[in-house]
């Protein structure tokens, strides 16, 4: 009998002991919550640092002080949030070890090694950020403070290796390499070839950027809550900066992250066809009309915040007509991207429906429809961008008018070309119109680059209509930056979601079944449930640890460095 | 500052109330584990009917091609005027019942394909038991028309049918009647359906006329057993449609038997 045969009779042997139970919510339930508000606390501390760091080199390299301050005030946010990262992390591996014991001993044989480095890094990580945090006034001047930015980098390089090695844990659940079967004993799976599985490095990427949203929409509403508890003027206008720098860095990075999306749903469709179609026209057909209307909200309220905080920058009257354009675009692209097309749904339905799309509206649920509207949307929440940045300023180069008509141009041809293949993706095969959405992106995405190079240079020694009024912002543009924290993180436990659940009954996709009575994958009404518990429970923590941060900080001032702990606290 | 928490709180909870709100207005699917299928001597037609609703939206992975209008007929819908697959599938062709057609349907997909539709159907039968394909006659025939499959049609030896991913159907008996015989194992798993070999068969998938030139006995065993391992340049349209079940169906003789008479195919 082969050692194989063995392991197989041992684990039949073993199946009674297979899963334990939570009481109350049940194992799923625990497992569930557990691994999301890890997650959602490890985006945290892993967005965060990436751009304190950027922001440390701007305040370096652009002699800008108020810079290095907004830096080390992200750090602060750090240090409790590391502890909150390892307590449900540790909660996570407990959970797991005791509710899902085969599963857990099957992972661990394959992983162990790469699970001794994880906790070694994320011990390394530690220090580093107490040293990084630590050593911040010590080590302010000259070589030294560029060695303290130096420890910066050193804390995003741990982080992002740490996440690679749990990346490398769940994308072998979704995507075991093909040869590894229900027999295949996990003694002989050698660890790179489970690292090195098809959506690793697509889900990496994808993390990266997504925790770059996800830290800056905590950040802007760590300031927008600063803002509305702000007691002077000064103080106002610091967490009102603080609010849009957390909000510009977040749009920045979302605007990008659809495309490492395509990325990961394309290596599940090639790995494989049936887990895709699950994904896209099977049961979680539904996620995606919720995750458009999600979308949405982002880009209504993150334009919306751009919009009202015009209002306190003068110059920007000039640009204030076009905004209702903008928003109808935006609306517009909002209701193509949500129409549904392919649904999962029961013979009275489709008779009902007069078929398997809607007669009309059918025709704005595929594809070519939805790509052009997330594209425009794009390149709207950018020309909203622009006006911002253009807002208090008069160019004075004497190719100004020449510089505005050439961007205006390079607006209208990318809208023309998203348009284009937009309409001629309804006339050619599946196949052909898939290849379409990469010259869409390719528009878009060069129309931001050059139009911004032209931007940059055109406004150099640009005239000034008046300073930015930071602080003059009234409180409602403040709530839109706590409901774009909210929906970010949301949005985040709702992709988690689909991520996990396409497995279905899977532990390991056709590798490891589920047997467990919860091996059903729920429908997202429970899943929603999950989510917006899970968010709760995030949110009511990070509360908290901002709430620390701010104890922290006035021990520091009634230490009686009073001159400077208010400038710690402002700016 | 009391004000501005509680307008905070407000909005926090009013926002994930309203996204719970909207998650469960929508159709509620819930993805379920494929259940054993017992079909009983007394099974009912309503029963045939249910159960066949089952793996037609389930193991059976219909759905993936049929009701898209684009790579296979609607066949819960109206198709060109034709009705729902239960009101057309008695004309489809002379001679043959609406039961006759869908069975053979299932068994040699390639036999009726319909005018505007590339042959790409994989042999149902060999994928699924015959209780669960019996029911999915019951439950197309249902759409439309009217129900006469009844338990005498499922085979004795397959009163039950289990659903789980790599158990294959054949109700138990040896596939291919335990044969090693390379040519009664290509009948007895359709490759004929898709594939070309000695001047027989379909050319939807790769012809293996020379299959041996390009693949050695390694590759064919892999590629049998995971078809998706690889793909033969030409044919990406078509990945993911060859069966994942052949590998769990033969024996290990059987296998290599097949892996060596392919390869023998200079």
């Amino acid at each position: 009998m082969t050692d194989s045969a063995l392991l197989l009779l041992q684990a039949a042997a073993d199946s009674t002991h297979a899963y334990g139970e939570f009481p109350v919510i049940g194992a799923r339930a625990f497992v569930w919550i557990t691994a999301e508000v890890h997650l959602m606390f490890a985006a945290f501390v892993l967005g965060v640092p990436m751009f304190a760091v950027v922001t440390e080199a701007i305040g370096i390299f652009g002699g800008d002080e108020r810079y290095d301050r907004l830096s080390k005030e992200f750090t602060r946010l750090l240090l409790v949030a590391y502890s909150a990262t390892a307590i449900w992390g540790a909660m996570l591996v407990f959970g797991l070890s005791t509710l899902y014991p085969r599963f857990w001993a099957y992972l661990t044989t394959i992983f162990a090694p790469s699970m001794w480095l994880y906790a070694a890094l994320f011990f390394i990580e530690s220090f580093t950020l107490y040293l990084y945090y630590y050593g911040w006034d010590r080590w302010k001047k000259g070589r030294a403070k560029l060695g303290h930015w130096t420890l910066g980098i050193l804390l995003n390089v741990w982080g992002t290796i740490v996440m690679f090695i749990a990346n490398a844990w769940l994308t072998y659940m979704m995507s075991p390499p093909r040869d590894i079967t229900p027999t295949t004993d996990p003694t002989t799976i050698k660890l790179w070839h489970a690292i090195a599985n098809a959506t690793w490095m697509p889900i990496n990427v994808h993390r990266v950027i997504a925790n770059v949203v996800f830290g800056g929409a905590i950040v802007g509403a760590y300031a927008s809550y600063r803002f509305l508890a702000a007691r002077t003027d000064e103080e106002r206008a610091h967490y009102d900066w603080m609010g849009y720098v957390g909000n510009f860095i977040a749009m920045s990075a979302l605007i990008v992250l659809p495309f490492a999306g395509y990325w990961l749903g394309r290596e599940i469709y090639q790995y494989d066809q049936s887990m895709g179609i699950t994904m896209m026209g099977g049961f979680m057909s539904w996620l995606w009309v919720i995750q458009a209307f999600l979308i949405a909200v982002l880009f209504l309220t993150g334009n919306y915040y751009l919009w009202i905080g015009m209002g306190r920058i003068p110059g920007a009257e000039r640009f204030r007509p076009y905004t209702k354009y903008l928003l109808i675009v935006l609306v517009l692209g909002a209701i193509v991207w949500g129409t549904p097309h392919t649904m999962i749904a029961d013979s009275k339905e489709l008779a009902a429906m007069g078929g398997s799309h809607h007669p009309f509206l059918g025709a704005l649920g595929v594809m070519s429809a939805k790509n052009t509207a997330v594209n425009l949307m794009i390149l709207t929440t950018f020309l909203s961008f622009l006006l911002y940045r253009r807002a208090n300023t008069r160019p004075v180069v004497p190719w100004a008018r020449t510089g505005t008509i050439i961007q205006g141009a390079m607006f209208a041809v990318a809208a023309g070309v998203v348009l284009f293949y937009g309409i001629r993706g309804y006339f050619v095969e599946a196949i052909v119109r898939i290849g379409f959405s990469v010259y869409q992106v390719l528009a878009v995405l060069s129309c931001i680059v050059f139009v911004t190079l032209i931007d940059i240079l055109m406004t150099r020694g640009a005239q000034s209509l008046g300073a930015i009024r930071w602080g003059k912002m009234p409180p409602r543009s403040q709530y839109a930056l706590f409901i774009l924290a909210v929906t970010f993180t949301w949005l985040m436990g709702l992709m988690g979601f689909a991520r996990s659940g396409i497995r279905q009954y899977w532990h390991v996709w056709q590798v490891m079944q589920d047997t467990s009575k919860y091996a059903a994958t729920p429908a997202l009404g429970y899943a929603s449930k999950m989510i917006s518990l899970c968010v709760l429970i995030f949110l009511s923590l990070v509360a908290f640890v901002f709430w620390l941060g701010g104890l922290a900080e006035k021990s520091t001032f009634v230490a009686g460095e009073g001159e400077q702990g208010a400038r710690h606290v402002g700016h | 500052m009391w004000a501005t928490n509680a307008k905070i709180v407000g909005i926090v909870l009013g926002t994930l109330a309203l996204y719970t709100l909207i998650a469960n207005k929508i159709p509620q699917v819930q993805s379920e584990v494929p259940q054993a299928l017992t079909l009983g001597a007394n099974v009912t037609p309503e029963q045939l009917v249910a159960a066949g609703q089952k793996v037609y939206t389930g193991i059976g992975g219909c759905t993936t091609c049929h009701g898209l209008g684009e790579r296979a007929p609607n066949l819960l819908t109206d198709e060109k005027g034709q009705g729902p697959i239960g009101a057309r599938c008695g004309k489809r062709e002379p001679g043959k019942t609406c039961k006759q057609y869908l069975y053979e349907s299932l068994d040699n997909p390639t036999a009726f394909v319909v005018s505007g539709y590339q042959p790409i159907m994989p042999v149902m039968t060999k994928q699924l038991s015959p209780a669960q394909v019996w029911s999915v006659i019951a439950f197309l025939e249902s759409q439309g028309g009217a129900v006469d499959v009844s338990a005498s049609d499922i085979p004795a030896s397959s009163p039950t049918s289990t659903t789980s991913p790599g158990g294959g159907g054949g109700g138990g008996t040896a596939f291919a009647g335990g044969s090693t015989d390379p040519k009664v194992i290509i009948q007895a798993a359709g490759c004929l359906a898709c594939h070309k070999l000695e001047g027989q068969g379909q050319v939807i998938a790769p012809d293996l006329t020379h299959v041996g030139s390009r693949r050695d006995a390694e590759s064919i065993r892999k590629k049998i057993l995971d078809p998706a391992s690889s793909v033969t340049k030409g044919y990406e349209k078509l990945a993911g449609i060859m069966p994942k079940s052949f590998g769990t169906m033969m024996n290990a003789a059987q296998l290599e038997a097949l892996a060596q008479y392919l390869a023998a195919h200079k």
